[in-house]
């Protein structure tokens, strides 16, 4: 019977081969969205899954309010050094306890030179004590866990850096010099260890971990704590409820130890709604459970949804289609009843029948991201790959879950509903229970139309908001400006203010892409407003290229300008005073009062995304009352020429710096990234709404095919009566047509919310625009009549009398 | 081998039974070839349905082979028509998407029937029906008698006892429908078939050897007919 059942689901595929292929080919599509996303996201699952050893480690995490953006409390992954002894001390279990550098991204990474060869960058180098690998089991392909680190000035590198930087992985011995910063004269590290890169990726990654010695002590000092990241390993499984509350308590007492040798009082310093927490985190959770940013599940959320939604719709036609071409098999099933064919063989049979073509569509579809992975790849910055995959066993087992999903998705309903036909009906050529779909269809093309609609309305608001994004005011010019990764020198300033087409060399706290706000509150008139303050050098307003509102900008001419003058923008002016030229405010720190006055107002400038406002700023030239540097060098560059410039820089830095490269990036590089994130993910709806479109555009025009098809007969008899072939084109598409505006009138008020959600994450933003909403309904009631129309027509001219003959 | 006894269909409208058959009692032994004779809409093809189990009567008790099938199981009532009973319909009711040789062999799959066995039932039928040489061939292939010749086929590949037709000469021209009827005839006096058909035409019940005459769902004549027209 089963080689029979083939043969009937292939001829029967093959009757239907248009349909067939629609199914096939739209299910392929929509599995293939799905597919990638779950690579992503085993991808995402599968960090510090490398070795079963990693069961037993945790991070520890410290509650504090050190390098938050907000200056308020919050867990962090850096913790007091501390920290690891007292974990080490205090926690039985532990059997081994690092403490390692968390991971500096706006370091340009150390400089590695090997004797005789040019010096490179290596980003992720990072200082740790001598228990890493006591505690991160690395398989050491040269040297061994125990003796790499032992000494200080030891350095054990990843087997990718040993070949980058020896073209051969037997290092041992051999020594590099490593500079952190461009005029740091170098320390020589000996390798003691090659590790192979594990299997899966690691949170606490790393191209090479060293041991300078600096982790060696733990500063009590309050003003040189050091911060780094602490991980333990325990001898088991271990619970970590009970040992966070033993953290907890370990942790308090540790506190007011330290407070009553320093003289402060413990409920002082936790009064204003801080409390202190010290507790730890499975490393396999660390990676989904990042700090002070958006876990990567967060990030996905919207594209999980999406995706899911699209496999629905393509889900959706299979059931459609199955639906509307059961009236065909319905004679099929009466005869096989009476001949003595069970119910559940016939469900089975059709449902292998779905399972046929879920595999196809499953085949395809892995063709397809194979075709689709590289793409995919650069635009979201990972390296997967299907056949590849460490985890190649875990895809096929959910690719099967998600084949028998599918299938049983698509498959199960029609199977049902055929294998109930009552015998008598269908032989009696009563096929009324092919109707019983019906209700079901029109729900489902419904649900297919409110999606495609909702997307189309999406695309539209995003459109618009994106537009607007891109071709807003910056308020400073970012063409022709570069920054160099560096602290301001002044030695090289000069000698590139030598340089034909440099207009400018300045330096601010605060350009685009690296930007360091240190808030502070100040007094104008009794009010205590907060603010954000820059530090920046003579000309870096003029360097920038800011507009000026009031008042004038720093200038050498002024020698107050380096004693007390400020700057403020006019989010700052809003706050402070109308017309602040020449008014002063004071500043109380470390209980002394420094006063200063306004020279001038600039135009607010964008220095981040745009769902950040800008903050009311204060910028200084003077060191008063606290300054602080990062590293930004800002070049602006004369328009024509601008690379020979940079080559002419590169020259002048190599000069002064020879062991340490010079990186930089433009003004317009580091804008085009801000606003990278949002414009991959507009492309991504873009790409998703064409595809659901199509899918439900292709189904609605299948299914049309069918009811026309189904209603031939009584088209015919219209036909006869003298009903036009407008008549019966209108007709066929009422039916649709309510369909299509019931799904209009569903999708406007969810995608006004979406959209409203996803507007609202912006702090400069469009008006919620209503001609999105109405060309999407215009749009998709046009579409949707000429589908069914071609259909619709081709059924009202055929010659009434063909239609009439047989039955 | 059929043992109806006070049978009873109503349809129910707006609570107003109406009645399609009415007191229906009758046996059918083993051998006989029953015509079911009466006007348009006087219950034949539901008489004939309730017999073949794909209708339930409201009222009355149906023995098939000494056993009560009202209460008979699906799985018992598929055990049956696997078995015993073979059906034959004035449509025909090929399935479209099996050749001529598939048609007769499903019902052999069902049965479980094997291989070589099955190979040689299906050759035996194609052979006695001459239609070897349609053997590939879709429905859609055939003429209507050359249709219903397969519907008789695979009525009788899986050798039932019994053979239910509705008017399968309904859709058939005279030469045909008698060449059919003639086959009925033979099966039912050299293989001992049970044959029980509907029709409308005097000429085809002479075929066979009882009729009854139903009106308004009530049985009005049972007629044994003597000397059964020859082969
Ligand atoms: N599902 C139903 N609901 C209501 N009445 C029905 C139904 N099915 C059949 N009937 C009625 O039962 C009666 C008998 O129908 P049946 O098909 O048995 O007639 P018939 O004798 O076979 O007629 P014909 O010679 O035209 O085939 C008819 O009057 C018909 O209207
Ligand atoms: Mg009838």
């Amino acid at each position: 019977m089963f080689k029979l059942n083939l043969k009937i689901a292939w001829r029967n595929l093959w009757k239907n081969k248009v349909y067939a292929a629609i199914n096939i080919g739209g299910l392929a599509l929509g599995l293939t969205a799905f597919v990638l996303m779950l690579l992503y996201i085993n991808h995402e699952e599968s960090y510090d899954s490398w070795t079963p050893d990693l069961e037993n480690v945790f991070q520890i995490r410290e509650k504090h309010d050190f390098f938050t953006p907000d200056n308020k409390e919050h867990w962090q992954e850096a913790t007091d050094s501390r920290m690891a002894s007292l974990v080490r001390e205090n926690i039985p279990q532990a059997v081994a306890v690092t403490k390692v550098d968390q991971d500096w991204e706006w370091s340009a990474g150390y400089s590695v030179k090997v004797d005789g060869a040019d010096p490179i960058l290596v980003k992720q180098i990072k200082d740790a004590d001598s228990s890493f690998f006591s505690v991160f089991n690395y398989q050491f392909l040269h040297g061994s866990a125990e003796a790499a680190l032992s000494t200080p000035k030891s350095i054990v590198v990843k087997e990718s850096i040993a070949l980058k930087l020896f073209g051969t992985d037997k290092v041992l011995g051999k020594t590099v010099k490593l500079l952190i910063w461009r005029s740091d004269p170098g320390q020589m590290f000996t390798i003691t260890g090659v590790v192979k890169e594990p299997k899966t990726p690691q949170s606490v990654s790393f191209n090479a971990i060293i041991r300078t010695g600096e982790q060696d002590h733990d500063p009590e000092n309050i003003s040189n704590r050091h911060f780094c990241q602490v991980y333990a390993k325990m001898n088991g499984p271990m619970d970590s409820t009970a040992l966070n509350k033993t953290l907890q308590s370990v942790y308090v007492n540790f506190k007011k130890a330290a407070f009553a040798k320093e003289k402060r009082n413990y409920k002082d310093i936790y009064k204003n709604g801080n409390t202190p927490g010290l507790s730890a985190l499975k490393i396999s959770d660390v990676h989904a459970n990042p700090t002070l940013k958006l876990s990567w599940k967060d990030k996905l959320k919207p594209i999980v949804g999406i995706s899911i939604f699209l496999l629905l719709v393509s889900v959706i036609n299979f059931v459609n289609l199955a639906t509307a071409q059961s009236v065909q098999r319905a004679k099929e099933v009466g005869v096989k009843k009476i001949l003595g064919s069970y119910k559940g063989q016939l469900l089975t049979q059709f449902l292998l029948e779905s399972a046929m073509q879920s595999m196809v569509s499953l085949f395809l579809c892995v063709v397809l991201v194979e075709m689709v992975l590289p793409a995919f790849n650069q635009n979201f910055n990972v390296s997967l790959s299907f056949w590849y995959n460490p985890q190649l066993f875990i895809m096929i087992v959910q690719l099967l879950t998600l084949f028998v999903l599918v299938t049983l998705l698509a498959g199960f309903y029609p199977s049902w509903i055929l294998s109930n036909y009552n015998p008598v009906s269908v032989l009696k050529g009563n096929y009324e229970n092919g109707l019983k779909g019906i209700a079901l269809r029109n729900i489902l093309v419904v649900f297919q139309f409110v999606i495609s609609v909702t997307f189309i309305i999406a695309i539209g608001v995003m459109y618009q908001q994106t537009k607007y994004v891109s071709n807003k005011d910056l308020g400073f010019e970012k063409g022709n400006l570069v920054n160099i990764k560096s602290n301001y020198e002044e030695k090289f300033a000069e000698r590139l203010r030598t340089v034909p087409g440099v207009k400018y060399i300045a330096t601010s706290t605060q350009v685009m892409g690296n930007v360091f706000n240190t808030p502070e509150v100040i007094t104008y008139k009794e009010n205590k407003i907060p603010v954000n303050s820059v530090t920046v050098t003579m000309d870096a307003l003029q360097a920038l290229g800011v507009q000026v509102m009031q008042g004038r900008l720093f200038s050498k001419d002024y020698k107050q300008d380096t004693a007390n003058s400020v700057v403020i923008n006019a989010s700052a002016a809003k706050l402070i005073d109308k017309n602040p030229v020449g008014k002063t405010y004071d500043l109380l720190r470390d209980d002394r009062k420094y006063t200063f006055q306004i020279v001038g107002v600039i135009k607010d400038y964008h220095n981040e995304g745009f769902d950040k406002a800008v903050m009311p700023t204060i910028y200084k030239v003077t060191h008063l009352g606290g300054m602080s540097t990062t590293n930004n060098m800002l070049v602006r560059l004369d328009a024509a020429n601008s690379g020979e410039i940079i080559k002419k820089i590169e020259a002048e830095w190599r000069f002064l710096y020879p062991d340490y490269p010079m990186t930089y990036t433009s003004m317009n590089d580091a804008f085009d990234k801000i606003l990278e994130d949002n414009n991959r993910f507009v492309n991504m709806i873009v790409l998703f709404s064409l595809v659901s479109v199509s899918l439900s555009l292709l189904g609605l025009f299948a299914l049309s095919t069918f009811v026309a098809k189904r209603r031939t007969r009584e088209i015919a008899v219209r036909k006869v009566l003298g009903a036009s072939n407008i008549q019966i084109v209108n007709l066929l598409n009422k039916s649709f047509l309510i369909l299509v505006v019931v799904a209009n009138l569903i999708s406007w008020p969810i995608a006004y919310i979406l959209i409203k959600k996803w507007l609202d994450g912006f702090a400069y933003r469009i008006d919620m625009p209503v001609i999105p909403f109405l060309l999407a309904t215009l749009v998709s009631i046009v579409i949707a009549v000429l589908t069914v129309s071609i259909q619709a027509r081709k059924a009202a001219v055929t010659d009434p009398v063909n239609a009439l003959k047989y039955e | 081998m059929i043992e109806l006894k006070n049978i009873e269909k109503y349809y129910s409208n707006k609570g107003v039974k109406n009645y399609v058959l009415r007191h229906v009692s009758t046996t059918i032994k083993k051998g006989e070839f029953v015509s079911i004779m009466g006007p348009s809409g006087a219950g034949k093809s539901t008489l004939l349905n309730i017999l073949g189990m794909l209708e339930e009567p409201t009222y009355g008790t149906y023995e098939f082979l000494g056993e009560d099938v009202t209460t008979l199981n699906e799985r018992k009532r598929i055990e049956l028509y696997r078995n015993h009973i073979g059906f034959v319909f004035q449509a025909y009711h090929l399935i479209d998407e099996m050749t001529v040789y598939e048609n007769i062999e499903a019902p052999l799959l069902y049965k479980k029937i094997g291989g070589s066995e099955r190979t040689s039932r299906i050759a035996n039928l194609l052979d006695r029906f001459n239609i070897v040489a349609k053997k590939d061939l879709f429905p859609n292939q055939l003429s209507g008698g050359q249709q219903q010749l397969v519907g008789i086929a695979r009525a009788l590949a899986a050798q039932p006892s019994v053979i239910l037709a509705d008017e399968p000469t309904g859709n058939l021209q005279s030469a045909q429908a008698e060449e059919i009827m003639q086959l009925f005839q033979k099966l039912n006096q050299e293989d001992g078939i049970t044959i029980i058909q509907v029709t409308h035409s005097e000429k085809n019940a002479t075929y066979g050897n009882r009729i009854l005459h139903i009106a308004d769902g009530v049985i009005k004549d049972d007629v044994q007919l003597t000397g059964a027209k020859a082969i």
